[in-house]
């Protein structure tokens, strides 16, 4: 029967089924109920038959389709056509489809998304009509005229709908398709930045609570606006100096922004990064300021002779001069400098010179610099032994930073030397990498530093625990207020655990330490001294010992630390700000005290007192 | 002395715009703090009102905004921060240093 039209593509059984009728045809009988009804309604079987045999052929054909259903598609939206019998019966067809696709789910769905906007003209006839011509679409792999430039192209399943709901070409869609306007992007929900975000605060210092100081977000939202900003008024130094530090980082210091940072009253300038300053506004900054006692810059690679030339000829009151790969700078200039303003130095730090600076003028240095007493000397790639020998017969020096490359072969005799020479008035002692000094040195350090606060001895596989330990018990010098002794351990590969007596800080070298300096003691750094056992952090960390100033502490890569070990620091560190723990693995679940920042936790559940969220960091 | 005990305090700018906000809100600034600190015996201390003649109304508005900001979020974690207009940014910043906060 012919109760429910064939729809435009005819499937495997409407030609079954077209092929009995065929079938029956060739019998004449009684004619049926139906066919007199459809008669009496100016439709005729027969009719309906050939109407289907054209669209078969049509089907086949494929070549007119397209152009056949924009006419059809015309009719269909203007029913006041003239009522041709196979007009109407188009007419009918339709809408038996498009009641159909009323019933759908795909209706029910797109309905359901189009909810949310109430647009009155668009109804659910609106939505059925245009389920209706998409189903009419050609399929993928047909040909299809273009809507917009009517050219022949072939259907792919990325075809767009053009304006019209017809296909368009490949070049009509793109063009299309940039006409219209993008959404505007998602906007990232605050209060819920992800992980990354967080470590990344928590390694700026930020605990994840409460809201950030005015000050704070005024700074940030000055440097975000730094190209508008014209003159800073009379901002005080010490916010000077923050700005410059997050100008720095975001690498926003350029010509322009450097003259808010020129002011000819103050006496000192710290640029943290000056990669994009060229030689005339290192003149300025120099020309502008004449009054500078304190000049620090980092990443001054564009930083050539005439600068230091103008310093030496404008004879500066230079004291602190800190200078981060001035690498232009030939040893001609550095011996000159030292020469004419050495006198007045009274700190010196150079970081990153590879094609300057030797051990001569190391030398020259340490003969017109008599009063310095601040010297940091980091991977000066020509300087040696020399420089070491040049540096024990400064009679000034309170604080040494000495940081070799890896490299460079050092004779430990000559730290010995300056241990020696210069040792008792040390403060500051950070001597980082240098490997093969040894038990000598801690014991050189024992007898003749009695006045250091700061002491760094880090990156060393020769230091043995009874030497540390040697050093720290009933050490003159008063309690240590920064203590860095990182990467102080063996490192045989193919025996991890170190040799039975333990090489680098261990056990009794740890105890000694905080037993010495736990009192006073604000920073500690033993990341990587693997040799720490579990008893020791134990009796370090046990109930009733306290580190009333301990404000920093990194264990990371002490894979003895676990929960328990954590928690007896937050007990015995009431004052603690920062605990790095990267690579304790053990560290899985912890409960931390509010204000403090636990950086370097992986997948760890962390719950943070007095504060109502709680999350894993 | 009351006053000094009162649960609010009030903040004048230089235009005499006031602004009436909680205690504790006020003493998030260090330097409210110790000005309102009842046994300094200032003068703000016993009545409880703070001229503040280096600001604005405009600017002690966005501060007073900033001290209940703080108060709101203090026991939250990831709080945003807060808006603050650029063309008020370096004013506010000035503000920000002086009041401590």
């Amino acid at each position: 029967m012919y109760d429910t039209p064939p729809p435009i593509k005819p499937t495997h059984i409407d030609i079954l089924r077209a092929n009995r009728r065929q079938q029956a045809r060739a019998i004449r009988g009684p004619q049926s109920a139906l066919t007199d009804f459809l008669a009496s309604n100016n439709i005729s079987a027969r009719q309906i038959q050939d109407d289907y045999a054209n669209r078969q052929a049509e089907a086949a054909r494929q070549a007119n389709e397209t152009q056949r259903q924009s006419v059809d598609a015309e009719q269909a939206r203007s029913p006041s056509e003239p009522n041709s019998p196979e007009d109407l019966i188009k007419k009918r067809k339709r809408q038996q489809a498009i009641a159909r696709i009323k019933n759908s789910k795909e209706f029910a769905k797109r309905k359901a998304r189009l909810n949310g906007n109430d647009d009155p003209d668009y109804d659910d006839e609106d939505l059925a009509n245009e389920i209706h011509e998409e189903r009419q679409r050609p399929q993928p792999g047909q040909l299809a005229n273009c809507e917009i430039c009517e050219k022949r192209f072939t259907v792919t399943p990325y075809s767009k709908a053009g304006p019209n709901g017809g296909l368009l070409c490949p070049d009509c869609s793109k063009k299309h398709k940039a006409d219209e306007k993008k959404p505007p992007a998602k906007k990232r929900a605050t209060g819920n930045i992800g992980r990354r975000q967080n470590q990344a605060n928590l390694l700026d210092g930020l605990t994840p609570h409460g809201t950030q100081s005015l000050l704070e977000t005024c700074i940030k939202k000055v440097a975000d606006y730094i190209h508008d900003v014209e003159d800073f008024g009379d901002l005080p130094p010490s916010l000077l100096l923050r700005l410059g530090q997050i100008l720095s980082r975001r690498r926003a210091v350029t010509s322009k922004t450097l003259d808010l940072f020129l002011r000819p009253q103050y006496r000192s300038i710290d640029l943290f990064d000056c990669a994009k300053l060229d030689t005339d506004d290192f003149h300025k900054i120099l020309a502008s300021m004449p009054h500078l006692t304190r000049v620090n810059l980092r990443f001054t690679t564009p930083l050539k002779d005439e600068i230091i030339q103008y310093m030496v000829d404008r004879d500066m009151q230079i004291k602190d001069l800190h200078l981060d790969g001035p690498n232009l700078v030939t040893d001609a200039c550095w011996r000159l400098l030292f020469m004419k303003l050495g006198h007045r130095f009274l700190s010196l730090k150079l970081w990153n010179l590879n094609s300057a600076f030797d051990d001569e003028t190391t030398q020259v240095m340490c003969t017109h610099c008599p009063n310095l007493q601040r010297l940091k000397l980091k991977f000066l790639h020509r300087t040696g032994n020399g420089t070491l020998e040049a540096i024990s017969t400064l009679q000034s020096l309170e604080h040494l930073s000495l940081h070799y490359l890896k490299e460079t072969e050092i004779d430990p005799k000559h730290l010995l030397t300056i241990v020696d020479n210069v040792g008792p008035r040390l403060k500051t002692l950070s001597l980082e990498e240098f490997e093969f000094a040894d038990d000598s040195l801690l014991q050189l350090i024992h007898e003749k530093c009695h006045s250091l606060v700061k002491l760094r001895l880090s990156k060393n596989f020769t230091f043995t625990d009874k030497g540390l330990a040697a050093m720290f018990t009933n050490w003159p010098n008063k309690a240590l207020t920064y203590v860095d002794m990182n990467s102080l351990r063996d490192v045989d590969m193919t025996n991890p655990n170190g040799p039975e007596e333990p090489i680098g800080l261990a056990s009794s070298g740890f105890v000694a330490l905080m037993e010495h300096s736990g009192g006073k003691i604000q920073h500690l750094n033993v990341a990587s001294c693997r040799h720490i056992p579990y008893q020791a952090f134990e009796q370090v960390f046990a109930e009733g010992k306290v580190y009333p100033e301990l404000k920093y502490l990194d264990i990371s890569f002490c894979p003895a630390v676990d929960d328990y070990i954590a928690m007896s620091i937050f007990r015995c560190c009431p004052a603690l700000q920062r605990l790095v723990v990267f690579a304790c693995f053990n560290v899985r679940d912890i409960h931390i005290p509010r204000g403090l920042a636990v950086i370097g936790t992986v997948g760890a559940t962390v719950k943070i007192d007095g504060v109502a969220q709680t999350e894993t960091v | 002395m009351a006053d000094s005990a009162s649960e609010y305090v009030t903040l004048i700018s230089h235009d005499d715009y006031e602004f009436i906000i909680p205690r504790s809100a006020a003493c998030i600034s260090g330097t409210i703090r110790r000005m309102l600190d009842p046994s300094s015996k200032f003068s703000e201390g016993l009545t409880g009102r703070c001229k503040l003649d280096d600001m604005s109304g405009v600017v002690l508005e966005k501060v007073c905004e900033y001290f209940c900001y703080h108060e709101k979020y203090k026991d939250q974690t990831n709080v945003p921060d807060m808006d603050i207009p650029p063309e008020l940014c370096l004013e506010l910043l000035m503000a920000a240093d002086y009041l401590d906060t």
